[in-house]
C-alpha cells in the first residue's frame, strides 16, 4: 500500500495529559492506575482515570455535553494538535478534511446518568434531552464541529479494535480521494456499564493489571483520548507514516478469542503483506496484552511463533489500563511515539513472565532506535486489527 | 467510485425479502397490513440464536439474503454494519440495571452490547474471517456506511456486504430519535458484476442535501419511521430498472451523490430466482 503520512499525534490517558507527561510516566515506570473508586461503583478494582478531567473547566456546548466529549476536547488541545489540524483545514479546505474516530462506550456514561433521573413518564429530564449525545456516533460529530471540519465524519465501533481500524479506513479514504487530510483517533470514557459489564464476565482484576505475568488476574479499565492527523502527502516536516494495516474477524465466539489466535494471525499477516515488510522487519510490537489469563496466553504463544527474537515485545496497559474503544489509538500513538523518541516502553507491573505465554516479554523500557513498530488490537465479536508504523 | 450492487436483502413489516419488495413494486405496498414479525435466521447456530437479540437477527437475516442473491462466497465477503442508535433494548437494560440498587449485569447481554455484535454473529454464522466493521454517523449513518463500504470495495477489490438496521424504540430513546418500526436492509457491492448487478457511481460532494422521498406513500411512511429505511428510494429505483440520481446527506455541509444505472439482466434474474 501507499504509506499514509502521520503529521501530528497526541494522547491523553491516565498516564498523562499530552505527550510530555505520558513520556515522563513511561520513562519513570509510573502507572496511571489508581485504586480510587468510581462514583457509585462498588467493584473493587484499579482504574486508569483521566483525573485532570474532573476539575477541568473547559466548555463543551450543552448539545454535546458529556464526559466523553469533554475528554475528546481535552485531548485535542494537547501537544498543539488542534492548532495543527486547523492549519491543515486552512491548507486543504474544510470540505477536504474528514474525521474517523473509534469508540466503544461513546457517551453511554451520560445515558446512565440520565436513567438515574428518569421521569415517571419514562422520559429523560429536560437537561438530558440531547439527541447528539445519546447515540453511538456522538464523538465524531462533536470533534468535526469543534475542529471546523466539514467533510464526512464517521464513527467506528468494533469494541476494543475500534480506534485501530480508524487507520485502515483512513488509508482507504485517502486512496479513494475522499479527503486530503483525516483526523483519526478514539475516545472512550469510564462508566458503570464497562466496569460492571467486565465484572459480570469475571475479567476485572482486583489489582493493577499485569499483562503476561504468571499471576495476572484480569484487566484494569481505563479511559483515553488519542488522535493522529494523517494525509496522503506530507504536511510539514514529519517523516512518520502508516506502512500497513490488517483486519480480520475470528468467526469463533462473541467474547472469547479463537484458541489458536487464528483471526489475530490473519490480521498481523495482512498488515505485514501490505507493508511489504516481513515479521523479521518489525523492530517493536505493542501487544494487545490485556492481562486476562486466556487472551495473553493466546497472543503470547502466537507472537512467539511469528516474530524473531530481535523484535521487542511489550504491553503498555499497566500504565493506561484497558481503554477499550480508545485502546487502538492509545497503543498506536505509543508505537508511533517509540519511533519518534527512540524509547521503547516495557511491560509495567509485570515481574514474572508466564512461561505458558512463551513470548519473551520486555519488562523494562529500553533506549532503542527503532524504524518499524506494530500494534495489535483485538476486540469482542472476534474483531482484530494490526497496524504497522515506520518512516515515510 | 464506480461499483455494482449485486445483491439486496430486506426485512420490514410485511416484507421479508427483496422478491416480496419487487412483487409489490411500484404500487402494491398499500395492501400490507401484517404486524412486524422478527426473523429467525437459520444461519445462526441454535446455541447462538437463543442469545441473539432482535438487532442481530435482523442484520444477519438480511446479510445472508443479499449474499445469496449476489451469489458471492459468504465466507469471503468483507462487511460494514451500521445503525443510527445501536441496540437500544440492550442500552435500556444496562442503564436501568445500573440505575437500580443491585447493578448485576447479564454477561451475555453485556457482550451483546458492543455495537459490532451483529458483525460478530454474522462472521460466526457465515464462517467468515474477513474484515468487518460497524461504522456510521447518527442520521447520516447509511450514507457514511455506504462510503466506507465503497472505499473498502474499491481499494481491496473484493465484494463488500453493507448492512443497515435499527430497531423500534420507546421512551426515553423515542425522544432522542423516534423509531416506530424495526427495519433492516443489506446490499452487496462489487467492482464488477459477472452475472447480475446495477451500476452505481458514488462520490462525496460539497453542499447540503435533503433525503429523497419515496414515491409510494407506504414506503414514504416506512422511511420516515427508521433511519436505516431512509434509503428506501434507492430500493424503489433498483426495482424500477431506470437510471436514477440520488443525493443522501452526509452532514450539514456535504452529501453522497449516487448515479444509478440498471443492468438489463439484473432484476429479471432476481425475479426468476
Amino acid at each position: 500500500m501507499r504509506a499514509a503520512c502521520i503529521n501530528a499525534y497526541t494522547l491523553t490517558c491516565a498516564a498523562g495529559v499530552g505527550m510530555p507527561a505520558v513520556n515522563r510516566s513511561l520513562k519513570e515506570a509510573r502507572t496511571g492506575l489508581s485504586e480510587t473508586p468510581w462514583p457509585g461503583c462498588g467493584v473493587a478494582t484499579w482504574l486508569g482515570r483521566v483525573a485532570a478531567l474532573d476539575d477541568d473547566e473547559r466548555h463543551v456546548d450543552e448539545r454535546w455535553g458529556c464526559r466523553n466529549n469533554r475528554l475528546a476536547q481535552l485531548g485535542l488541545e494537547q501537544d498543539g494538535f488542534a492548532t495543527r489540524v486547523r492549519e491543515a483545514v486552512a491548507h486543504y479546505g474544510a470540505g477536504r478534511c474528514a474525521v474517523i474516530l473509534g469508540t466503544s462506550t461513546s457517551s453511554i456514561g451520560r445515558t446512565e446518568q440520565a436513567y438515574s433521573e428518569l421521569q415517571p413518564d419514562q422520559r429523560f429530564s429536560p437537561e438530558f434531552r440531547q439527541p447528539e449525545v445519546h447515540n453511538p456516533h456522538s464523538v465524531s460529530g462533536y470533534v468535526a464541529e469543534y475542529l471546523g471540519i466539514t467533510g464526512p465524519a464517521m464513527t467506528l465501533s468494533t469494541a476494543c479494535s475500534s480506534s485501530a481500524k480508524v487507520f485502515a479506513s483512513a488509508a482507504r479514504w485517502l486512496a479513494c480521494n475522499v479527503a486530503d487530510a483525516i483526523v483519526v483517533g478514539g475516545v472512550d470514557s469510564l462508566c458503570l456499564s464497562v466496569i460492571y459489564g467486565f465484572h459480570s464476565l469475571q475479567l476485572v482484576s482486583p489489582n493493577p493489571c499485569r499483562p503476561f505475568d504468571r499471576d495476572r488476574e484480569g484487566i484494569s479499565l481505563g479511559e483515553a483520548a488519542g488522535f493522529a492527523l494523517v494525509s496522503r502527502d506530507p504536511f510539514g516536516a514529519n517523516s512518520l507514516a502508516l506502512l500497513g494495516y490488517g483486519e480480520s474477524t475470528d468467526a469463533y465466539h462473541m467474547s472469547s478469542a479463537h484458541p489458536e489466535g487464528l483471526g489475530a494471525q490473519l490480521a498481523m499477516q495482512a498488515a505485514i503483506k501490505r507493508s511489504g515488510l516481513s515479521f523479521e522487519g518489525i523492530d517493536y510490537l505493542n501487544l494487545h496484552g490485556t492481562g486476562t489469563r486466556s487472551n495473553d496466553g493466546i497472543e503470547g504463544r502466537l507472537c512467539a511463533s511469528l516474530f524473531p527474537e530481535s523484535t521487542l515485545l511489550s504491553a503498555t496497559k499497566g500504565w493506561t489500563g484497558h481503554t477499550l474503544g480508545a485502546a487502538g489509538i492509545t497503543e498506536a500513538v505509543l508505537s508511533i511515539n517509540a519511533l519518534a523518541t527512540g524509547f521503547v516502553p516495557g511491560t509495567l507491573n509485570t515481574r514474572s513472565p508466564d512461561p505458558a505465554c512463551e513470548a519473551p516479554i520486555l519488562l523494562d523500557g529500553v533506549e532503542a532506535p527503532i524504524d518499524t513498530a506494530m500494534s495489535n488490537s483485538f476486540g469482542f465479536g472476534g474483531n482484530n486489527c494490526s497496524l504497522i508504523f515506520g518512516r515515510a | 467510485m464506480k461499483l455494482c450492487i449485486t445483491g439486496v436483502g430486506l426485512w420490514a413489516r410485511g416484507l421479508s425479502g427483496w422478491n416480496e419488495f419487487l412483487a409489490r413494486s411500484p404500487n402494491d405496498f398499500a395492501g400490507i397490513d401484517a404486524a412486524f414479525s422478527p426473523p429467525s435466521p437459520e444461519a445462526i447456530p441454535a446455541r447462538e440464536r437463543r442469545r441473539a437479540p432482535l438487532s442481530v437477527r435482523l442484520a444477519v437475516e438480511v446479510a445472508h439474503q443479499s449474499c445469496r442473491m449476489a451469489g458471492v462466497d459468504k465466507a469471503l465477503v468483507a462487511s460494514v454494519f451500521t445503525s443510527a442508535m445501536g441496540d437500544t433494548d440492550i442500552t435500556d437494560y444496562l442503564c436501568r440495571e445500573l440505575a437500580g440498587p443491585t447493578k448485576m449485569l447479564s454477561p451475555t447481554k453485556f457482550h451483546n452490547s458492543v455495537h459490532n455484535a451483529p458483525s460478530g454473529y454474522w462472521s460466526i454464522s457465515a464462517g467468515n474471517r474477513s474484515p468487518s466493521s460497524y461504522a456510521g454517523d447518527f442520521h447520516a449513518t447509511v450514507p457514511v456506511a455506504l462510503l466506507e463500504a465503497a472505499t473498502l470495495c474499491t481499494t481491496e477489490d473484493r465484494p463488500v456486504l453493507l448492512v443497515a438496521y435499527d430497531i423500534a424504540n420507546a421512551p426515553p430513546f423515542a425522544d432522542i430519535c423516534p423509531i416506530r418500526e424495526s427495519f433492516a436492509v443489506a446490499f452487496v457491492l462489487a467492482r464488477s458484476a459477472p452475472r447480475t448487478g446495477w451500476r452505481i457511481d458514488v462520490a462525496v460532494v460539497d453542499g447540503p442535501a435533503d433525503w429523497p422521498q419515496a414515491h409510494s406513500p407506504y414506503l414514504r411512511a416506512l422511511a420516515a419511521s427508521n433511519p436505516a429505511a431512509y434509503c428506501l428510494p434507492l430500493l424503489e429505483a433498483l426495482a424500477a430498472e431506470r437510471p436514477a440520481e440520488l443525493h443522501w446527506p452526509l452532514s450539514r455541509w456535504c452529501h453522497l451523490a449516487m448515479s444509478l444505472k440498471p443492468s438489463d439482466s439484473v432484476t429479471r434474474d432476481a425475479r426468476q430466482a
